[in-house]
């Protein structure tokens, strides 16, 4: 069974991750990103990454895309803490440097387009640091998210210290906000 | 570890089962629970399950629960609870659900004091968090006199009677001035 679907946007595809994708995964998590993340992803943890990202979309707790242009998988984009009830997920993007931000912007606004008509989700956020994120603060401000919060030494970053972190939220009031470019399965 | 706290004037306690009718008469209080916000309870059944979710959360080290019992009377006059530990980031959500008589900057200044010294000394947490709703205007201005920071909101957090509830986020660290101010002076402000 498929969990995860083909979502086309302008310039390319957000498909399902899989195990041909290893190599790429490991270049696009080379620096360190999240707390207890050691500062080099290895093989192992991207095929596990594999694993989890049909594991988590099976039980609509997350889901994981590759953002594939001209063929050539060029980043990822990632849904964790998605609850169904609350109608609510947070998003990641992750990309190599090839990739250009109007390819990001389409992407991304294509899997919100996606998760609002599939998953009737309509309340999607990011975090974001305060230093070092400028790019991805660019886009997703061009998609409509709105910075609501800054949070505080919210993210551990070390044994003894925290960062800030910047929440961008983007609340789909009704489905004709979207616009919908289709998913091919 | 105690976890058991002792102010000057409250016995700061987890619960046991003869304080079923005590989660019941304040969980049962629409002036405690609206600004949560949550319905009341309406049968002592329910007080139990929730007696039973507080033990259960704490054992799986997701949260700690306290209810405060005022000494000159016996009564229990709140509950205050520690929700979603997070201990990589070392954060807490602080809560409180209190009678409004309590609902006090003197008495929660003397409560929030023993619960914060406990998170930052005893568990070693550097954040806490206190989510309000913007209309609670009591307990905001409340945080901010405590020197709780505001962080911002949470948008359409959840829904609650066909709609959606932002949160106000106040965050309280251990190494704010305020707090070191606080460990000085044995307290946070009263008044």
């Amino acid at each position: 069974m498929k969990f995860v679907a083909n979502v086309d946007f302008n310039g390319g595809q957000l498909r399902p991750l899989d195990q041909t994708d290893v190599d790429t995964i490991v270049k696009i998590y080379q620096k360190q990103t999240l707390a207890g993340q050691s500062t080099t992803a290895s093989t192992e943890h991207a095929e596990r990454m594999i694993t989890l990202s049909v594991q988590m979309a099976a039980t609509q707790r997350g889901l994981m895309w590759a953002m594939e242009v001209d063929g050539q998988m060029l980043g990822m984009l990632s849904l964790y803490d998605w609850q169904p009830t609350s109608l609510k997920t947070l998003m990641r993007l992750d990309v190599l440097p090839e990739i250009t931000q109007v390819h990001q912007v389409e992407a991304l606004r294509a899997g919100i387009d996606y998760l609002v008509k599939k998953y009737h989700l309509r309340n999607f956020s990011f975090h974001c640091l305060p230093m070092g994120d400028e790019a991805m603060i660019s886009i997703v401000e061009q998609v409509g998210f709105i910075q609501q919060a800054r949070l505080r030494d919210y993210r551990r970053i070390s044994q003894t210290e925290f960062s800030d972190i910047l929440v961008f939220n983007k609340i789909i009031e009704s489905v004709s906000e979207t616009g919908h470019k289709g998913e091919s399965e | 570890m105690n976890w058991n706290l002792n102010t000057e004037h409250y016995y700061v306690r987890f619960a046991h089962e003869e304080d079923i009718p005590n989660i019941y008469a304040l969980l049962g209080s629409n002036e405690v629970v609206k600004n949560h916000p949550k319905n009341p309870m309406v049968v002592e059944a329910q007080a139990m399950d929730e007696a039973r979710r507080m033990v259960m959360q704490f054992e799986a080290k997701e949260a700690a629960f306290w209810l405060v019992e005022e000494k000159s009377t016996g009564k229990v006059v709140a509950r205050l609870s520690l929700q979603k530990f997070n201990w990589v980031s070392a954060s807490a959500q602080f809560r409180v659900d209190v009678f409004s008589d309590y609902k006090t900057q003197s008495v929660l200044s003397e409560l929030i004091y023993a619960v914060a010294t406990l998170a930052y000394e005893d568990l070693s947490l550097h954040r806490i968090e206190w989510f309000l709703l913007e209309s609670d205007h009591c307990l905001v201005d409340l945080a901010k006199a405590f020197g709780f920071n505001h962080d911002g909101q949470l948008m359409n957090f959840l829904e609650f009677e066909g709609s959606w509830i932002d949160y106000q986020v106040f965050s309280l660290l251990k190494t704010d001035d305020v707090w070191q101010q606080a460990v000085i002076n044995q307290g946070l402000p009263e008044s």
